[in-house]
């Protein structure tokens, strides 16, 4: 006889399902609260070792194409048809102002997102990278300008797009959105589902209330084996088994160690919060919209399920993150990159289908980020540590089929080339959050909270939501 | 960073239904019996009286002592040397254990190889590191070896995490771990050269076959070597004191070592190193990942190479580029912090007192370290590993009364070191690793978020740096990599994991069953061999069952050196006296309660944290 986890949970009493690790005060900053109305979420979607923004958004009138295939001809030889430029995806940008007459393209990998390009649902913004303040190309040479620390460094470059600062980093601005959120009265019940994560996830989900639960692309783990490994008298074995629970939770771990304590802590609210993940999913409506088996797309789908029961997880606000390893292609770029790039633009096409069907499409706004972007010089058959990058922003919110940022030539040495064509970023990071912040509801004083280098920009240059 | 094959998770998805469909008995002695549900346990009779304990000084001065030192310094410590060791010297033991031969990785790939048959594809061989892993570290004699391998495993990070060649060719990882077990007590310096020739470090961070700028395509160097061998395996990114805290410049800023110019100044130093003999289809030429790299001159940069505060003139040849290079980098004086820093996260605790982390590095620079017997250890150069090691375990830090009441000392146990711990305490036979299908890959939160060789990237299962957001340990700025591995999914993940073990999960899949999956990858099965794997040894468990306190104060011993809190132990010692047992004749009552006391006290937060 096997026990209903929902027996168990019940068994355990309601009382346990109260999380302390988010115990905030909501209430206390009331006065300039945040709009937490309606459902919203954002989704961010982070390429993990650095995307290569010149194969991704690549030039496209024939001159601007003639000089980077001219750049890029050790790669480009490699690649058969798929970099020629016959094969590329010509954008038709609603303004010119970013590209002044040149064009762009996206690879052949990408036609959903060149579709919801056209369509008005999807935006490239391009050149955005960590600033702490504008930086032309003389003050960076000089050494004169004030430069984000540790630029280059995977880690250090990823904790930054998060948090604004390098490894170490305690709070990231979506945990800090979600914050705002929370203090505003949004998903009050339930505060754990706030900020979810797919895959391992730096400081980019944490705040000073907000911590983010990591899901599985399955549901929530739960204890399974030791049922499996019990039979018994049902009345005994529920009690027993429920003992046991109560025990790997640790709730009654009483010691001063710091670690043991952060442990039984994590042991605690990872096992309640998995029992309310897993009772609120198995009452949802399950998703129709297929999604691809690859790594990238089942976890967009996880989210989306996740989103589909947002009611019995009663949440109004919410902010994900998933994200994919891979673009770290400083050798075999040509055999890796097509692959992840088709993976990127699947896993979002299915995405946003599955918003469309929910009714979600103006709800629900993804976004792309990375490490940094990469050189546009070639080490041989792959490309090196950059700075900015071009990014994706979807949804039905997006003032999307246009270009927002700069996208600077193929060239080496112009006005945003800090060293073979490593970019410097015309757009901040936290310009970009800023944008994405003030659609998910946020007050300008409490994006500054989030952003501590927000006021060191012109706020109105990237109008993309 | 990419996903596993789909062949290994194919495996996977096997035995997760096989571990569904096991039984509920579990076997207790370790025997051939046939997985029919009767399984006979050893009749309950009181373990024989342990001797009087020994008394003396130092670390073995008493079990609890030596248990808790070989927790630090090996895979596990086992009853049979905790038993054998205390009263003894245990600066004779250090000594001795660094005379052992090693166990070595490549001899079991070639084992594993010859017995494969043509239509296994070669997929028992790609497994076969983690098989000689797992082999080595619960079954090794070497174990002071073996552990010091690991930890520098995850200092010189190589992963088969993305498949493909280091998967195919699994020669290359295999020496690689030769490597690091051979140079475990050398100096860092040469380890660095071997490490910085080997094919798999080549392949893994690219600068196999990378060759010099070419001005008239615009190619660059790849400078991917460059920058890790600086970040991640010799000095960091920012300036550091002797006791490993970050120097401040006049801003208040930690002051950076380099910037890009650096980087592609040293990148041009590795460039003109390539596999000795073919590289395309590279599993048929195996042989050439067993040695090192060769130098292809004409690739090789003649540029000037400017970095960090050194310059290589131009025209100097390959090797002498890498040697000048290496000496500059070695000679650093942030390598003795780093590293020292880091050896100490693996092997005792994740947040040093400056003072600890600055008596390691002293070692480190000085190459010297006198055993607390006197003997001498080191040749006096920097960067001597044995000396550095014995700094580790020896320092008052590590060894002295405060530490195990201290309520920041210690560190969380990694999830591969808490399976070992468990192999060899209940002395479970790993000498046919391969019939353990759940060891195949251990890299999910569903399993242990960690498998050997085989971090996501070369920044490791977790970051020495790693202060974990929104907990204790943060709020306070400690520095505690292995947090980086717990969240609600890896927790469920360890403990049904663990449970699998505990009960006996291995001898309960149904021979047959497990004999035909192993045969389908190649595998040539020993009945008898198969139904011991694994397979714990829980005869003394068993004769305490009736008694739940005592078997709780037992595996205290055993497995916390008596360190679990009266809480702990009283809380886990109700729940299993909840555990129904019909009387001293209820072999399943009794097996049920032993594996749920094997899983509460290794779930315990007193357990999981080794102090």
């Amino acid at each position: 006889m096997r026990i209903s986890r929902r027996h168990v949970l019940k068994s355990i009493g309601a009382g346990a399902l109260a999380t302390t690790a988010m115990a905030g005060t909501p209430g206390m900053f009331t006065a300039h609260a945040a709009d937490t109305s309606g459902y919203k979420a954002l989704v961010c979607v982070f390429l993990f070792g650095g995307l290569d923004n010149h194969d991704v958004i690549i030039p496209y009138d024939p001159s601007s194409y003639g000089n980077f295939a001219t750049l890029r001809s050790s790669l480009i030889s490699q690649q058969g048809t798929n970099r020629a430029r016959e094969s590329l995806l010509p954008l038709t940008p609603a303004s010119d102002t970013v590209l002044q007459g040149r064009q762009m393209a996206l690879p052949p990998e990408m036609p959903q997102l060149k579709a919801l390009f056209d369509k008005g649902d999807a935006a490239i913004v391009g050149n955005v990278g960590p600033l702490i303040e504008p930086v032309s190309r003389t003050r960076f040479l000089s050494g004169a300008a004030k430069l984000p620390p540790r630029l280059f460094s995977h880690n250090d470059q990823q904790a930054t797009w998060q948090s604004s600062a390098p490894e170490g980093a305690q709070f990231g601005w979506g945990g800090l959105f979600a914050d705002a959120m929370l203090a505003s009265g949004a998903n009050t019940s339930q505060p754990q589902f706030t900020t979810i994560a797919t895959t391992e996830v730096g400081p980019f989900l944490t705040g000073r209330n907000a911590v983010p639960y990591r899901v599985s692309t399955s549901g929530a783990a739960q204890i399974d084996l030791l049922e499996d490994y019990y039979e018994g008298v049902a009345g005994e074995r529920t009690e027993y088994l429920t003992r046991v629970r109560n025990q790997l939770a640790a709730t009654s771990y009483r010691g001063d160690h710091i670690l043991e304590r952060d442990i039984a802590s994590a042991f605690s609210s990872g096992l309640d919060t998995n029992e309310a993940y897993d009772d609120a999913r198995a009452s949802g409506v399950p998703i129709t919209t297929a999604f691809p088996a690859t790594a990238l797309s089942q976890q967009l789908k996880a989210v989306a399920e996740t989103i589909n029961v947002r009611d019995r997880l009663f949440a109004t606000r919410q902010i994900f993150f998933v994200g994919i390893g891979g673009f770290d292609t400083h050798s075999g770029q040509v055999g890796s990159l097509p692959r992840l790039l088709a993976e990127i633009d699947a896993g979002i096409g299915a995405f946003n289908a599955a918003m469309a069907q929910m009714g979600l499409t103006n709800d629900v706004t993804l976004f792309t980020a990375s490490d940094f972007g990469r050189t546009l010089a070639v080490n041989g058959d792959g490309t090196d540590h950059g700075w900015g990058g071009h990014y994706f922003v979807v949804g039905g919110a997006v003032n999307g089929g246009d270009l927002y940022g700069t996208l600077p030539p193929p060239a080496f040495d112009h006005d945003a080339d800090s060293g073979g064509g490593r970019l410097i970023p015309s757009v901040s990071v936290e310009q970009y959050a800023a944008q994405l912040g003030r659609w998910f509801g946020m007050t300008d004083a409490e994006l500054s909270t989030a952003l501590p280098n927000l006021g060191n920009f012109d706020q109105g240059t990237v109008p993309f939501l | 960073m990419q996903q596993p094959t789909p062949r290994s998770l194919f495996y996977l998805t096997i035995l997760s239904v096989a571990s569904v469909l096991a039984l509920s008995a579990c076997s207790g002695s370790g025997g051939s019996e046939p997985s029919n549900g009767a399984v006979a346990a050893p009749p309950p009779s009181p373990p024989p009286p342990l001797p009087p304990p020994p008394t003396g000084t130092g670390a073995f001065k008493d079990a609890a002592g030596t248990s808790r030192f070989l927790t630090q310094a090996t895979f596990g410590p086992t009853a049979e040397d905790v038993a054998a060791l205390t009263g003894t010297s245990a600066s004779a033991w250090f000594l001795a254990e660094t005379q052992k031969t090693p166990s070595l990785n490549v001899p079991l790939l070639q084992a594993i190889r010859s017995q494969q048959s043509e239509e296994s594809g070669g997929f028992l061989a790609g497994q076969s590191t983690t098989f000689s892993f797992w082999r080595n570290a619960i079954e090794g004699d070497d174990q002071l070896r073996q552990r010091m391998a690991f930890a520098l495993s995850q200092l010189l990070v190589v992963s088969n995490f993305g498949g493909e060649v280091l998967t195919d060719v699994p020669e290359a990882v295999a020496y690689y771990q030769d490597v690091l077990t051979r140079n475990a007590f050398g100096n860092y310096r040469d380890l660095l050269e071997e490490v910085t020739y080997s094919p798999a470090m080549g392949h893994f961070l690219t600068y196999m076959g990378n060759q010099k700028a070419d001005p008239a395509t615009g190619r660059m160097p790849d400078e991917n070597y460059a920058r890790e061998i600086l970040q991640l395996f010799t000095i960091g990114v920012v300036e550091l004191s002797p006791n490993g805290e970050h120097v401040l410049g006049a801003d208040g800023q930690p002051i950076e070592l380099y910037d890009n110019m650096d980087i592609t100044g040293l990148a041009k130093v590795f460039t003109g190193l390539n596999i000795n003999g073919a590289f395309e289809e590279p599993q048929d030429f195996p042989q050439n990942w067993l040695v090192p790299m060769v130098i292809v001159e004409e690739q090789h940069s003649g540029e000037p190479k400017h970095f960090l505060n050194c310059s290589i003139a131009a025209g100097t040849p390959a090797a002498q580029s890498l040697d000048e290079a290496l000496d500059c980098i070695m000679a650093h004086p942030n390598v003795a912090p780093f590293i020292s820093r880091q050896l100490i996260q693996r092997f005792t605790t994740s947040d040093p007192d400056p003072d600890y982390v600055q008596r390691v590095a002293a070692t480190f620079d000085s190459g010297r370290f006198s055993l607390p017997d006197g003997t001498s250890l080191g040749d006096g150069r920097k960067g001597d590993l044995k000396a550095t090691l014995a700094a580790v375990l020896f320092d008052e830090d590590a060894r002295g009364e405060t530490a195990l009441s201290d309520p920041q000392f210690g560190k969380i146990r990694e999830p591969i070191l808490r399976f070992t711990h468990w192999a060899r305490a209940f002395d479970a036979d790993a000498s046919f690793p391969e019939y353990g299908l759940e060891l195949y890959d251990l890299s999910d939160p569903s399993s242990l978020s960690q498998h050997p060789y085989r971090a996501r990237s070369v920044f490791n299962f977790y970051r020495p740096g790693h202060i974990a957001p929104g907990t204790g340990s943060g709020a306070i700025g400690m520095t505690v990599p292995e947090l980086q591995l717990v969240n609600a999914s890896s927790t469920p993940g360890y403990m049904n994991f663990i449970s699998f073990w505990a009960f006996g999960g291995q001898s309960q899949i149904p021979y047959e069953e497990l004999a035909a999956e192993l045969e389908d990858i190649g595998l040539s099965v020993q009945r008898d061999r198969l139904e011991s794997a694994f397979v714990p040894d829980y005869t003394d468990e068993l004769a305490l069952a009736n008694n739940a306190g005592a078997l709780v104060d037992h595996l205290d011993t055993l497995l916390t050196y008596s360190s679990l809190s009266d809480d702990t132990k009283s809380a886990i010692t109700a729940t299993l006296e909840r555990a129904p047992i019909d009387g001293p004749a209820d072999t399943e009552g009794l097996n049920v309660r032993v594996g749920t006391a094997v899983l509460l006290v290794m779930s315990s937060p007193d357990y999981l944290v080794q102090r």
